[in-house]
């Protein structure tokens, strides 16, 4: 059995229509995103992929004002790191929420950021 | 193992350069192995650091093109990328293939040119050193990252923006003591506080420069070491990796391999926080040296803020960090940093800082610190 349960590419695929996936270890339950061979907490190599609900808790954010070249959105766009209910993370770019309104503890909503050639983690109001 | 010195440094002035990546680190090798007082021909292999050649110049095998352009183009030569670590990352290895007897005089360094190129250019090039799945389709820059880690560190501990421009002016009192600094003037709380934001809640004086230059030191086993009294010894060299992905980092206030990278060091060398007498870590952003303060042992985590506005930090008080001005005054070439570091330390435990010499300095630490904080290499040193 060497073949994985899910790869960035199949996440991102799922995340496109809407889907958040994570996955879960057999051994002793660490939801991971992304993929890894090993569980970083066990070492065992049991996962099986798990559905999220998208919904979660700003932990920390930020403003970028000056962006790379090539940046997704013109600046100024807010990106997070988010704790989703399942108690994984995940960091994405905020759509639809003002500024003033970011604070950690604020509940949002996963949303993908289609791109022709690119998905994009985005999180929205909840 | 046998004990490992450094018996030479050079550093090019830090700032805008009409000079390749390779040549400025050709300049400061040249520098270094006239300060070591030996002869070019004694150097069996380099270990060179660069990060942004491939994007900036079109250059990649660069280790081969600086041992050329340094005159020495039959030497054996590795080129290290480990974001802003790299010369820090080459050095640990560099101090191995002493240790282990693989040869006597082995070279480490680094250039980089990033001045060349436009901002929002390098701005991207940087935020190569993110992940490229999650974090740069974001649009997060490095900035950014520090931001984040800056947020959490408020939010937990009730560390203020003054607290972190406080920083910003010490390391800025400091480079205007350095004549090889990018910045040599000295600036107020309130010009940090005034300037623009970059990533709320850092501000463009909460951030350093893009900087060229190069760095070299020279490493020997003992047995070669003909001037000892010059000798500054490598007590223990420790790096450490944390996961690459800033949405698994389980504490955004800290920088857990800071803290395994210190402990191993410390543990190596025999020593703890509190035998440190002067320290060259990584101030990439303000919020950096506070977080890198606490990961070391020197303050609580959460009082970091408070040292450095108390001047705990500075020249004169309790521990002075980043004497040279660190990467916010000095700059911030980023894969010669490393090399830059190590030789300000080495300077200042041969008491030959000048205005800037940090009082009693006989036992140095540096902190070099990689990227989204996944990489981070700490080496202490000291005089017989």
């Amino acid at each position: 059995m060497t073949e994985r349960v899910i790869t960035l590419k199949n996440f991102f695929e799922e995340a496109r229509a809407g889907r958040l996936t994570a996955i879960k270890c057999g051994h002793c339950g660490e939801l991971a995103i992304p993929p890894k061979e090993f569980c970083p907490g066990c070492q065992q190599r049991a996962w099986s992929a798990v559905p999220l609900s998208g919904m979660g808790t700003v932990v920390s954010f930020t403003i970028i004002r000056v962006p790379p070249r090539g940046a997704p959105a013109p600046a100024p766009y807010a990106v997070a790191v988010v704790k989703l209910d399942e108690g994984v993370s995940l960091l994405g770019r905020v759509v639809d929420i003002p500024f003033e309104a970011l604070k950690a503890g604020l509940p949002v909503r996963f949303r993908p950021l289609v791109a022709e050639h690119q998905t994009g983690i985005g999180f929205g109001p909840a | 193992m046998r004990r490992v010195a450094v018996i030479g440094v050079g550093v090019t002035r830090f700032g805008k350069h009409d000079l390749t990546s390779a040549e400025l680190f050709a300049q400061a090798a040249r520098d270094a192995i006239i300060d070591a007082d030996i002869s070019p021909s004694a150097i069996q292999a380099l270990y060179y650091g660069n990060v942004t050649g491939g994007e900036g110049e079109h250059q990649l095998h660069l280790g081969p093109l600086a041992a050329t352009l340094l005159g020495l183009p039959t030497i054996p030569t590795t080129r290290f990328e480990n974001a802003c670590a790299t010369s820090h990352a080459a050095f640990r290895h560099a101090v191995t293939e002493i240790a282990s007897g693989s040869s006597d005089v082995v070279m480490v360094g680094g250039g980089e040119r990033v001045l060349n190129v436009p901002t929002e250019a390098a701005t991207e090039y940087f935020a190569y050193c993110s992940d490229a799945s999650f974090e740069q389709p974001a649009g997060l820059t490095f900035p950014g990252v520090f931001a984040l880690i800056a947020r959490a560190h408020m939010d937990k501990y009730g560390t203020t923006e003054e607290q972190m421009a406080h920083v910003a002016v010490k390391n800025h009192r400091h480079g205007a003591l350095n004549p090889k600094a990018q910045f040599q003037n000295e600036i107020t709380l309130e010009t940090v506080l005034k300037s623009a934001y970059v990533a709320d809640p850092l501000k463009l004086f909460d951030c350093c420069p893009f900087t060229d230059g190069g760095a070299a030191i020279i490493l020997a086993g003992e047995e070669v070491v003909r001037a000892r009294k010059r000798a500054v010894w490598v007590l223990g060299t420790q790096a450490a990796t944390d996961t690459m992905f800033m949405h698994e980092k389980r504490d955004l206030s800290r920088v857990p391999a800071t803290e395994r990278a210190a402990a191993g060091a410390y543990r190596q060398a025999g020593l703890g926080p509190a035998d440190v007498d002067v320290v060259e870590l990584h101030d990439c952003f303000t919020i950096a040296e506070i977080v890198a303060t606490e990961g070391l042992g020197f303050f609580e985590p959460g009082t970091g803020g408070f040292a450095a506005e108390k001047g705990w930090t500075s020249l004169g008080g309790k521990l002075p960090v980043n004497p040279s001005g660190g990467l916010k005054a000095k700059g911030h070439p980023i894969g010669a940093t490393g090399a830059a570091q190590i030789a300000e330390i080495a300077t200042q435990l041969r008491r030959e800082a000048g205005p800037r010499q940090a009082d009693g300095a006989s036992i140095g630490l540096v902190h070099t610190l990689g990227g989204n904080a996944a990489t981070v290499l700490v080496s202490l040193f000291g005089r017989d």
